[in-house]
């Protein structure tokens, strides 16, 4: 009984008896349908990565590779071809810096704006908040000119700075609600021991964040590494394309050898994001709570 | 008591009154610089690369910037009116509207559908999984794998053949009637699980006791969803409608790479149309404008959601 989520406690005290089982067939039978539906075209991909070009070119798309063998020829044509390399290390290296730096920064923003009295608290809340309210298509070109001004273009930095930027204002919502929810109690006793508001924030507040502050990251990262927008705008060099910009240049460049590689490419190219959703699910479903 | 020890305590009391005063601004303005100093990075972050852009963007749709020439130059509404004159512009309007009509309409349909058939069903973890999985992909990845689900070759046009028993050689997404509703059931196919589990999250904090109640009175299935899941559901209905026209409307990603060799790709959408303008054509003024016109029905959206969100809720309580 220990293992039971309020929630599964819940339904199993309101449970109803079960449904007559024609219904229950037909509902079951529905489900299985709109899932095979879904998975269809996961199953054209995971087909197509196993084929030699000639092959895929002479084949129906939906039938059954000869064997398996293509794949790592497949893989390592589009790992060298996309510049997959370099993309991923980016990629890593923005998504990882990117979201841990935002979440890290909204914390503190939030902290003030959750747990201190001062004066025009909300109109310094509204102005971070705004950043989440603009569609992209306003910042691009600002940003574009004002990276060339800076010489900020096609730099590890300046993608770093925007993708920190832009993950900072949905984090502050949501960690301000979590800290507002914490009892002030702390605050008070902390303060009375003689505690800077630096040390409350990071001794007491913090490590009481743990949960929301990886939910938030969590969606942050795979927002970051998901981007191709900004990279093809700001960061379109070889040497600073994002995973995804990578998978586009590649599909628009002559160098692509078909189909096959170009699915190989993109699987390559969401595998650790996937990766992460199946190892982190409660994470991610607990992110989708808390926004 | 006489009247001038009265007088005196008055006063006494006025200045204690002051000096509270004075300290709780003085304690205020302590607290602001404390305040500033943690919020310090987050504002020069957003303030410097989100904010700032948003008001140079504006200032840049009044001028006449294009490539080499016009930075500075004053033109007013030209830009503006230049945008309702343009057949391309027009066009991706019109294609915009049905993204939005679309984007809501169907992965709410399907989504709710979902949400009400998986939510009592064993296994449902599974089925949830499946469905949110596409969701996890990059529009960017989606779009290539559709690319090629669409392609003369491909798997579509592949089953199609199986069922009508003739060679299919469909260029979904060349001609200009399949393009935008190709492109649209890949987004649909993508968005429908977050939608299914907001409405799941919805629908598990619904309170129990007015459906059990009416379910004492014998209301039957329908009546019971009509009447009473459906208006408490409300407020989380709105917010998946509010999340879907947003998304619809300033979809890029997916257009970008699924749309890449349609002729008239600039047509696909407002948030394409002001890409092409901007980084292929370089009229930066123009598509300034176009920002500016995308940023302002997204803010009245905004707008609007929290208007009525407010009275959703009370509507709830």
């Amino acid at each position: 009984m220990q293992n039971l989520s309020p929630q599964e406690l819940a339904w199993i005290a309101t449970a109803r008896p079960p449904t007559p089982s024609p219904l229950r067939w037909g509902k079951t039978l529905c489900g299985l349908a709109l899932a095979l539906l879904w998975l269809l075209p996961f199953s054209y991909v995971l087909l197509a990565i196993f084929k030699s070009s000639a092959e895929y070119a002479a084949s129906a798309p939906l039938s059954l590779p000869a064997s398996a063998a293509p794949l790592l020829d497949n893989i390592r044509m589009a790992w060298e071809q996309a510049g997959m390399a370099q993309a991923m290390l980016n990629s890593t290296l923005y998504a990882g810096i990117g979201a841990a730096l935002a979440v890290l920064l909204a914390a503190m923003a939030a902290y003030p704006l959750a747990r201190m009295r001062f004066p025009l608290r909300n109109l310094w809340f509204l102005l971070l908040f705004a950043g989440t309210v603009f569609p992209f298509q306003m910042y691009l070109i600002p940003l574009f000119f004002g990276f060339q001004w800076a010489e900020l273009l096609d730099t590890h930095l300046g993608m770093c700075l925007l993708y920190t930027a832009i993950c900072i204002p949905f984090p502050v919502l949501v960690l301000r609600n979590y800290m507002q929810n914490l009892s002030l109690e702390i605050d008070q006793a902390a303060r009375l021991d003689g505690a800077s508001e630096l040390i409350l924030f990071w001794r007491i507040i913090l490590p009481n964040l743990r949960g929301p502050m990886s939910a938030v990251f969590l969606l942050q990262f795979t927002w970051i590494w998901n981007d191709m927008l900004f990279s093809s705008v700001l960061g379109n060099s070889p040497e600073t394309r994002s995973i995804m910009n990578a998978l586009l240049v590649f599909q628009g460049s002559y160098a692509q050898s078909g189909p096959n590689i170009m699915l190989t490419a993109a699987v390559l190219a969401s595998l650790p994001t996937l990766l992460l959703f199946v190892l982190l699910r409660r994470q991610f479903m607990q992110g989708l709570r808390v926004s | 008591m006489n009247p001038l020890m009265q007088h005196d305590q008055q006063l006494l009391a006025r200045i204690g009154l002051a000096h509270i005063k004075a300290r709780e601004r003085a304690r205020q303005r302590r607290q602001l610089r404390v305040a500033l100093r943690f919020m310090a990075p987050a504002l020069l972050l957003v303030g410097g690369l989100l904010l700032l852009p948003v008001l140079y963007n504006i200032w840049l749709s009044f001028t006449q910037w294009q490539l080499f020439e016009g930075r500075d130059d004053f033109a007013g509404w030209q830009n503006y009116i230049q945008l309702s004159d343009n057949p391309y512009f027009d066009e991706a309007l019109g294609n915009t509207a049905l993204w939005v009509v679309a984007s809501v309409l169907f992965p709410l349909s399907l989504g709710l559908g979902m949400a009400l058939l998986f939510r009592r069903m064993p296994g449902q973890e599974w089925f949830k999984s499946i469905i949110f999985l596409p969701r996890i992909l990059a529009p960017t990845a989606a779009g290539v794998m559709w690319y090629y689900v669409y392609a003369p070759q491909g798997m579509l046009n592949q089953m199609l053949g199986v069922f009508t028993n003739m060679p299919v050689e469909t260029g979904w997404l060349f001609e200009e009637q399949l393009v935008t509703p190709a492109i649209i059931l890949a987004f649909v196919w993508q968005s429908c699980g977050l939608v299914m589990v907001l409405l799941l999250l919805g629908l598990a904090a619904l309170p129990r006791d007015p459906l059990e109640a009416a379910r004492m009175d014998g209301a039957g299935p329908w009546p019971l969803f009509r009447h009473i899941t459906l208006p408490l559901l409300a407020p989380t209905l709105l917010m998946v409608v509010i999340l879907s026209v947003l998304a619809g409307f300033t979809v890029f990603d997916l257009l970008w790479v699924m749309g890449a060799n349609y002729p008239q790709q600039r047509t696909l959408s407002l948030a394409v149309f002001m890409y092409f303008e901007a980084f292929q054509k370089n009229s930066w003024a123009f598509a300034a404008a176009t920002a500016v016109v995308i940023g302002g029905v997204v803010l009245a959206v905004t707008w609007l959601q929290t208007l009525l969100q407010a009275r959703a809720d009370r509507m709830v309580r």
